[in-house]
């Protein structure tokens, strides 16, 4: 049971060969583009997400902030069908793998600090020091923003790490304990099936709100760097 | 944000007018003072510990 728990976080290889990256690729290769000005109901729905992110995540940006905006409509839809698709049995979800969610924090975190550096840079050297600091708490609350910016990053990739590893956890071991319930004691395995009913549409709910909150999070420390 | 139209309405003389918590260009130099300090404390202690090898030896 122990050993089975943590199988599906395994990286897939198949005789020998790793077969993430093509389990990454996945999401994009399933959303295709048109090339016709009025396509079908599955590309219209993809043109009217694409344009509600855009809306509702690009409108606060300057002209410079607004130049990521591929990047950022493309992050939130990366990771909500990653997650989605996680959701199905016996899948395997990159985004509970901290390799991957750093390996997304990490550059995007460096490019807005590096951006803000360059364009704004008496800006964002202030930005260390909130305004109207008492002198005695100067130089400690310096270091305490120091360090708060360098664990960005980190908090990104583990917030989604720890958020999609712990609901795929739960809904292991709740499902395992209701297929266990079932023949010691049929009333108390339908509360439990019930509860990981509740726990499924939670997990959909988790998937797209992780997402939303990862680029929300790159979005406004670029609006911060812009 | 507050930017460059909020640091005229503070007049500041001495030393408080290029180190203070208010303007943007104080804050800077806070920071700027404070990384400063920071890296002559490490620079001063590891002479330190090159001059007295007997200290790493005990």
């Amino acid at each position: 049971m122990n050993e089975n728990l943590f199988a599906s976080f395994i990286t897939p290889t198949m005789m020998g060969l790793p077969v993430v990256i093509i389990i990454i690729m996945l999401p994009s290769m399933m959303l295709t583009s048109s090339n016709r000005l009025l396509s079908n109901r599955f590309h219209t729905f993809q043109q009217w997400v694409v344009k509600m992110i855009t809306k509702q995540m690009m409108s606060i940006h300057s002209p410079k902030g607004q130049t990521w905006c591929l990047m950022l409509v493309s992050l939130i839809i990366f990771i909500g069908s990653t997650n989605l698709l996680g959701l199905l049995p016996h899948t395997f979800t990159p985004t509970t793998q901290l390799s991957m969610n750093l390996g997304m924090a990490i550059p995007l975190w460096a490019g807005t600090v590096f951006l803000g550096f360059r364009h704004k840079m008496k800006s964002t050297l202030a930005h260390f020091l909130p305004q109207g600091t008492p002198i005695p708490l100067i130089p400690m609350l310096i270091i305490i923003e120091t360090i708060s910016l360098f664990i960005q990053p980190m908090a990104l990739a583990v917030r989604l790490t720890a958020n999609i590893t712990a609901g795929h956890l739960l809904m292991h071991l709740i499902g395992g304990a209701t297929l266990v319930l079932t023949s010691i004691s049929p009333p108390t395995a339908m509360i439990t099936f019930i509860i990981l009913v509740l726990l499924t549409i939670l997990e959909f709910a988790v998937a797209l709100i992780q997402a939303y909150v990862f680029t929300l999070l790159v979005s406004l420390y670029l609006h911060d760097n812009t | 944000m507050a930017g460059a139209e909020s640091d005229s309405q503070f007049q500041f003389t001495g030393i408080k007018k290029y180190l203070n918590s208010y303007t943007l260009t104080g804050r800077m130099n806070c920071v700027l003072a404070a990384y400063g300090g920071i890296a002559l404390l490490v620079l001063y202690s590891k002479l330190r510990s090159k001059k007295n090898p007997a200290v790493k030896a005990s």
